[in-house]
């Protein structure tokens, strides 16, 4: 009687064990194929990858992924612009006037965004800001961006700032500081990792998202933005290329799209060690 | 209750100030659900239920188009579905290894373990799908899906020739990679709320591991059930993966061994040129709202569940 428990436990723990590597061990060969497949064509393409337009389809050349990755980096730049001041304002109001309604509506309504297909956001981007401008652009792709990145830095910017003692508070108006002084250079000033921890969160998620560009940036496949002005013009970035290369027949696109996968996945995880760095470092 | 008016004036300044930020905050959401029902009416005033309990698909500039979401919809769930019943046992098991099977003694092997599956969440969801496409379909059709219809042939869900590797199944078992690490994130943050006490009581019973994982599950069940309705809930959301794993096809997802389609999916495909058609932008619309009260009554359901894990220590 008691052996067969004994047996039952070690069937359980080999079972459980095993299982657990192979919950783990697609992220192994996801992260060997992007390196091995990816750092191949990086290898052949060399430092023209980051700066060419793709080949024409089918051709033995590769070209390379520059304005998708010039599009990114605009995209990134402009979803800051418009998303990092919406959600440190939007948080600061949810922390410093929580006992009102709004401020609690607001809470629910953000939070609810983290749960919402961003296929969606980019649906509703088309139908407001793509209908109203009749084409597509950089900046309404900035703007669904900006939405998918609210909820995440509001969260963590929310946590940065509750999680600062109230004394440091006491201290500021003890000092004849105003209530906006008090949160802008105190509060903020002490919060400030948590803060750019959830800016850098957001930042890491926004620019793998492929969802909300796809009806919002156009594919202008060959076009370099290079001022403000192309911010209105449609445009292209890593994740859409990768995505609509997938899905060809063509053995030199497929293979850009293995090489920008290479590229994205270190932005990502870069984004995300720095992250981690700035939390860790967190001290009060 | 309003009370701006009982502030000094520095806090209201303040307030109003900031009220603008907040305000299109939740706007977002609002506006999303209101426009989003209100391109769906004419779908419906159209169509009526035949939207949702038709299989027709095919759309024309001229003459009279006919939508039907019922084979989307089906694939959206059976392939969710899929992902949360091979994620579960993942999720669960991995919790189960980082908490009880790597020793005390191994601190940072835990952590690490930890960190390789939060890892996963960080890894785009497009670089998932390039895998998927280019790795994991092909090995699937040739070592799993051939002999399945060979041997297993004779029951329906595997009566279908795999011609791609790009079936429903696909879609559900790539999805269950990308969702066992928020199962795991949500059912690990229970198991460790537990009491110390509960656990030394259990192992002081002279139980095995195994009687004792029993109990400790069985303890935060509504957790679990918490992570497989959020788990579900991402699932039915994700959308470029899927579009490049399910096939795109519209074929009844009763075989799963042939290419079907997703709500998300159907949107990726063909959103950019439906306003070319009559009635596509409202019918797809119609999709995402679909999408959209699932993800929320999923989550809904999820965090009450959570709420319900509580302890007399």
């Amino acid at each position: 009687m008691r052996d067969w428990r004994r047996v039952k436990e070690r069937i359980f723990l080999a079972v459980t064990s095993i299982l657990a590597m192979v919950a783990v061990a697609p992220l192994f060969h996801i992260i060997a194929s992007v390196a091995i497949r990816g750092g191949g064509v990086l290898y052949r393409a060399g430092l023209d990858f980051l700066t060419s337009q793709p080949a024409p389809p089918g051709s033995s050349m590769l070209g390379g992924i520059g304005p998708a990755l010039l599009g990114t980096l605009w995209l990134a730049l402009l979803t800051s612009a418009i998303g990092i001041p919406l959600s440190v304002l939007t948080a600061v109001f949810i922390v410093e006037f929580k006992d009102h309604p709004l401020a609690r509506l607001a809470k629910v309504f953000t939070s609810s965004l983290l749960e919402i297909p961003t296929v969606l956001i980019g649906m509703l981007v088309f139908l407001t800001i793509v209908s109203m401008m009749g084409h597509y652009s950089l900046l309404a792709g900035s703007i669904a961006l900006a939405i998918v990145m609210l909820p995440y830095t509001v969260s963590y910017v929310e946590r940065a700032m509750e999680e600062v003692p109230r004394t440091y508070r006491e201290a500021g108006y003890s000092i004849g500081m105003t209530r906006s002084q008090v949160v802008f250079d105190v509060v903020m000033g002490i919060a400030r990792r948590g803060v750019a921890a959830g800016v850098v969160i957001g930042l890491a998620k926004i620019v793998s998202e492929t969802a909300p560009l796809l009806f919002t940036i156009g594919s202008a496949r060959s076009s370099y933005p290079m001022s403000m002005k192309d911010v209105f013009e449609p445009g292209d970035a890593v994740p859409l290329l990768i995505f609509q290369f997938a899905q060809t027949p063509y053995q030199n696109w497929q293979d850009l799209a293995w090489g920008a996968a290479l590229i994205l996945t270190v932005i990502v995880l870069a984004l995300f060690a720095a992250m981690k760095l700035i939390v860790r470092e967190v001290h009060l | 209750m309003d009370n701006t008016g009982k502030m000094p004036a520095g806090d209201r300044r303040l307030f109003y100030s900031l009220a603008p930020a907040a305000v299109i905050s939740m706007g977002i959401l609002v506006v999303m659900t209101v426009l989003f029902i209100y391109y769906s009416i004419p779908a419906v005033r159209v169509y009526g239920a035949k939207l949702i309990t038709t299989s027709t698909w095919s759309p024309s500039e001229y003459g009279e188009p006919s939508y039907g979401l019922l084979i989307p919809i089906l694939g959206t769930l059976i392939s969710s579905i899929i992902a949360v019943v091979i994620a579960l046992p993942l999720a669960l098991s991995a919790v189960f290894f980082t908490e009880e099977v790597l020793p005390r003694s191994m601190g940072s092997v835990r952590s690490a373990f930890a960190s390789l599956i939060e890892a996963m969440t960080g890894i785009p969801t497009i670089v998932y799908g390039l895998w998927g496409l280019m790795v994991l379909s092909p090995f699937l059709r040739d070592n799993v899906y051939q002999p399945l219809y060979r041997y297993l042939g004779f029951i329906p869900l595997f009566s279908c020739e795999p011609v791609t590797g790009s079936t429903i199944l696909t879609a559900g078992i790539l999805l269950s990679i990308m969702i066992t690490p928020f199962i795991y994130a949500v059912v690990r943050q229970s198991y460790n709320q537990v009491p110390r006490t509960y656990k030394e009581a259990i192992l002081a019973l002279g139980a095995t591991r195994y009687e004792y994982a029993r109990i400790l599950f069985g303890m935060i069940k509504p957790a679990i059930l918490a992570g497989a309705l959020i788990g579900f809930g991402r699932a039915a959301g994700e959308t470029v993966a899927v579009a490049l794993v399910v096939g795109n096809t519209f074929n009844p997802p009763t075989c799963i061994l042939s290419p079907s389609y997703t709500v998300s999916a159907l949107i990726a495909n063909q959103f950019a040129n439906a306003p070319l058609y009559p009635y596509m932008v409202n019918v797809l619309v119609l999709g995402g709202l679909i999408l959209l009260v699932l993800g929320i009554i999923s989550n809904i359901l999820g965090v009450m569940y959570l709420a319900r894990v509580r302890y007399v220590a």
